[in-house]
């Protein structure tokens, strides 16, 4: 109740308009329709008690700092410079909306078109928006704009392939924002050792857009997909979900034919915080721009001829076009595409590298330890990985990652809960900060676990 | 100018990180797929970098630097326990696949969170789900359309919305597949009952709409509004952008809708962040319940098997509904965003409906004071009212076209000076049903004194040299942007040349 200034006053603002009471404020509801019984909720609190009782409830959270973890299946562990939220939650930019007048609203717009270029450099294309939702939200809008561009002349109209294996959350978010429109999704199929099916990939070939990750939900990197661009031809559209951070060390989509490229910001920028807010990334080349969905800040100059930011090619967008608009999306993520630019920033080229390399390091030894446990095997033997690796369990991935836990160590992910027929099968997840102790711990662990199966 | 482009210092100059675990990190990591150059980004150093965003920040106008009117956007003040709470490690450092017993006060937020949006809106069930307003609004249409198909009415392909609705309604159904049929409001700015009458039919899936209208007046119509869809077999479907003028007054359920969405980020004080994140949980009846997205959190009584809770006597766990649609985003949501809400809910509770007094208070009295200013002088007025009600709710709008007639000077123009007296300019040409408008939402949080000088400035305004407007804003950062150029000439990115 503390943050109503004219509390107290109410009788003296009511006066000056001829009024008697709060009650007449909303004399225009109809009896009918009002509630008549107060809110059953409880009585208000001090900003106090309510942060005790917000320490008391978050306490019970087990953070991931707190023990070796090796979940990721997406999201990453990440280490956020203190310079970002501090520099993000300045009032100016935490407390500003859309940047409707450029004219003072110069800050974000130039940190947004600083983070467009930054995006652009990391997956090599000339052209990236002010954030999506998140990552499947990025990847199923670029699926409707890949169709809206490609689909009048496509020898398969309304039809898009995506890769079997991305994560079945993605999916859904796919289905759901494809469903209504007429769009047919077929399925990509993988081989045995984990590769895209090249030859199957010919069926693409005409269709109006290929949707594929890398690394794949398993972790893989696919070379193949390096020829993907010759197999499906030209005028199908390449779309590509990277691991932002891998890009770093991973050759960016942009060089090897993506059309449009698609990710999780959240490494750079902010923590998993419990799925959200995150932020999506999509960058695309100029063919796809006029119909593509979200924010883009462009430079102008001012009346007096000094360079300027702006929102621009805002006739895409709903709140001109409508129904005819590219995508609903309005409020979007720019805070934390604005702690990803800082963070990107911080890190540099060079930095970029490193961090890449300190994942990949983190994944290799990893995975060279976990094999060393008797047992334990790879799903997909003898493949390059980036961040995870899925491996096979003598009993169920769920069973193991309990046990684990009570040793306190989150072990990875259950791929049973993806995958029906990979219950025997968890993904585990590396990242920067996993360190030589964590390691040891999950083996340990692995091994305990592995052998009260075996007694 | 300088950009952040400028900072190129050695390769060695940037942020310090530890070393890779082994000698060889890309051992794994064949030639083929690695990168031949690294992205151009800026090498700069922290204290470069403090300064540069500091000097941005400065260039930058938010709800902490003045008043905020922007209509529809319910920019009030963003209070900072929220942010303390959100750096917690037991938000900011959660996964959201972690195990139900790892994350038991996270699930009891959001239940709360959950059961107070049924509470405030009259609905039976929640999703936190969705992460903005318009999402919130697509996956409410993604609802209904599968309770039509699960009834055998998948062959109802229309959406109504008036043509005062926010843009996002008819792109959120339209990206479900549905066809819009537009409907006219009526001379007062509200519903026309005999349009919607005419428009309804076996082949309505739903009506959307905001009530409060745009126009920032009630809907005195809604139950039958309401009536004549459900008649027609439509479900109803509330925008709740402009619920922050009638919490715990009425709500969507007593009102006769089915579905509703929230925008924690209006009405429960999420900082927009210059676009974002927003959240738009939503709520619906019984009857939709079944084809929320999942997962919900839920609960039982806590038994003697189960490791500790939170200490209320029950487990929390996740439930997935029975029909449902699946997911709009990969995790469960914001929930940064969610916990933000809970924190600012918490200081009203039951008091809530104190809120959104306040916010009508505020916005008539500030209608009050600017048509007052104007009072005696019809034949020089310079602007009319939006909507001819006799009290709004949380906000109004002005149609300028007197002034423009008069002297050339656009709502554009007015909105422009606006700047130059230190407030951020009221939301523009809309609603489009409005000519030269100008919509004014002033929220709860901003004080009398605040209101009184903003309607003496406005006033002065009014009554300045034309000239002055059509040139402003003259003491901002820049002046007026050509945003025609920047549609030209598409400068997306740094040039490196």
């Amino acid at each position: 109740m503390d943050q109503l200034p004219n509390l107290g006053r109410e009788h003296d603002m009511l006066k000056e308009m001829g009024l008697n009471s709060m009650e007449d404020l909303f004399e225009d509801i109809p009896e009918e329709v009002r509630r008549t019984a107060p809110l059953p909720l409880p009585g208000p609190q001090s900003e106090e008690s309510i942060l005790a009782d917000a320490q008391r409830l978050l306490r019970a959270n087990v953070d991931l700092d707190s023990r070796p973890s090796f979940l990721s299946a997406g999201l990453s562990r990440n280490f956020v410079p203190s310079m970002v939220p501090m520099l993000a939650t300045r009032g100016e930019f935490l407390t500003s909306y859309t940047p409707y007048q450029p004219e003072v609203s110069q800050g974000m717009l130039q940190a947004m078109w600083e983070f467009q270029t930054m995006v652009s450099e990391l997956v090599a294309l000339p052209v990236a928006n002010v954030s999506m939702y998140d990552a499947s939200t990025a990847a199923a809008e670029a699926i409707t704009c890949a169709v809206r561009v490609r689909s009048k002349r496509a020898l398969q109209p309304n039809t898009v392939y995506v890769s079997e294996f991305i994560p079945p959350h993605r999916m859904s978010v796919i289905e759901n924002y494809t469903q209504g429109v007429g769009i047919k999704i077929e399925m990509l199929p993988h081989t045995e050792d984990g590769l895209l099916d090249l030859v199957a990939a010919k069926e693409a070939a005409g269709s109006c857009a290929v949707y594929v990750e890398q690394p794949n939900a398993f972790g893989v990197l696919d070379e193949g997909l390096l020829q993907l661009r010759g197999i499906i031809g030209e005028t199908t559209a390449l779309i590509v979900g990277v691991d932002a951070v891998s890009l770093g060390v991973i050759e960016a989509p942009g060089n090897w034919g993506a059309d449009i490229v698609v990710g999780e910001g959240q490494p750079f920028g902010i923590g998993p915080t419990a799925g959200g807010p995150i932020y999506g990334i999509f960058a695309c080349t100029k063919d796809y721009l006029r119909l593509m969905p979200g924010r883009i800040v462009g430079q102008s100059v001012d009346t007096e001829g000094r360079v300027a930011y702006t929102l621009t090619l805002s006739t895409r967008e709903q709140h001109i076009r409508r129904h005819r608009a590219t995508s609903n999306i309005c409020s979007n993520e720019t805070l934390i595409a604005l702690m990803g630019a800082m963070h990107m920033a911080l890190l540099g080229p060079e930095g970029l590298e490193k961090l890449a390399e300190r994942t990949a390091s983190a994944t290799q030894l990893t995975m060279e330890e976990v094999l060393k446990v008797e047992g334990v095997s790879l799903m997909f033997p003898e493949r390059e990985v980036f961040r995870e690796f899925a491996i096979n369990l003598p009993i169920s991935g769920k069973n193991a990652l309990e046990r684990m836990d009570e040793m306190g160590v989150l072990g990875g992910f259950d791929l049973g809960r993806w995958w029906k027929s990979a219950e025997n099968s968890i993904l585990i997840g590396c990242d920067e900060r996993t360190s030589d102790d964590d390691i040891r711990m999950l083996t340990d662990c692995l091994r305990v676990v592995i052998e009260e199966v075996a007694v | 100018m300088s950009t952040i482009f400028d900072f190129n210092g050695a390769p060695s100059a940037g942020w310090s990180q530890p070393d890779p675990l082994t000698d060889d990190p890309l051992s794994g990591i064949g030639q083929t797929l690695r990168r031949a150059s690294l992205p151009r980004w800026p090498r700069a150093s922290e204290p470069e970098l403090v300064r540069h965003y500091t000097l941005l920040s400065q260039k930058n106008f938010g709800i902490d630097t003045g008043f905020y009117p922007l209509g529809s956007c319910t920019m009030k003040h963003n209070p900072r326990l929220n942010e303390r709470i959100v750096q917690l490690p037991g938000i900011d450092r959660i996964h959201p696949l972690q195990p139900e017993h790892q994350v038991q006060g996270l699930l009891a937020i959001y239940f709360e969170m959950q059961e107070m949006l049924s509470i405030c809106a009259g609905m039976d069930a929640v999703t936190l789900q969705p992460v903005a307003g318009a999402q919130g609004e697509f996956t409410a249409i993604r609802c209904i359309q599968e309770y039509h198909r699960a009834n055998g009415q998948g062959h109802r392909d229309k959406v109504i919305v008036p043509d005062s609705a926010h843009g996002t309604n008819p792109a959120s159904a339209s990206m479900c597949g549905y066809e819009i049929i537009e409907i006219p409001s009526g001379e007062d700015g509200r519903i026309d009952l005999e349009a919607l009458r005419s428009a309804v039919g076996d082949d309505t899936a739903a009506m959307m709409i905001t009530n409060p209208s745009t126009l920032g007046v009630f809907e005195t119509d809604i139950a039958e509004a309401a009536r004549i869809v459900h008649e027609a077999g439509g479900q109803m479907y509330y925008d709740g952008a402009n619920f922050n003028a009638i919490l715990g007054k009425t709500d969507p359920g007593i009102m006769g809708f089915d579905a509703v969405h929230y925008n924690l980020h209006k009405t429960f004080s999420q900082p927009h962040g210059g676009g974002g994140p927003g959240s738009g949980p939503i709520g619906v009846k019984e009857h939709l319940s079944e084809f929320l997205p999942s997962p919900l959190a839920s609960r039982r009584a806590i038994t003697e098997d189960d490791p500790s809770g939170v200490g209320d006597g029950y487990w929390y766990f996740w439930e997935e509904p029975k029909s449902t649609i699946g997911k709009v985003q990969q995790w469960n949501g914001n929930a940064g965003a969610v916990v933000r809400a809970w924190a600012f809910y918490r200081r009203y509770g039951k008091e809530l409906e104190r809120m959104s007094e306040h916010a009508v208070l505020n916005a008539n009295y500030l209608r009050h004071r600017i048509t007052q200013g104007m009072a005696g002088e019809a034949e020089n007025a310079t602007f009319e009212q939006g909507a001819p009600a006799n009290v709004v709710k949380h906000e109004f709008t002005l149609n300028m076209t007197p002034m423009k007639e008069k002297n050339g000077v656009t709502a554009k123009d007015v909105a422009k000076r606006l700047l130059d007296f230190g407030y951020m300019a009221p939301t523009l040409y809309f609603p489009q049903i409005v000519p030269e408008c100008l919509m004014f939402e002033p929220t709860e949080t901003e004080s009398k004194e605040v209101l009184d000088k903003f309607a003496d400035d406005f006033l002065t305004i009014l009554s300045e040299d034309p000239e002055i407007l059509k040139s402003a804003p003259h003491t901002t950062p820049v002046k007026r942007v050509d945003e025609v150029l920047a549609a030209r000439q598409l400068i997306l990115k740094y040039s490196y040349e």
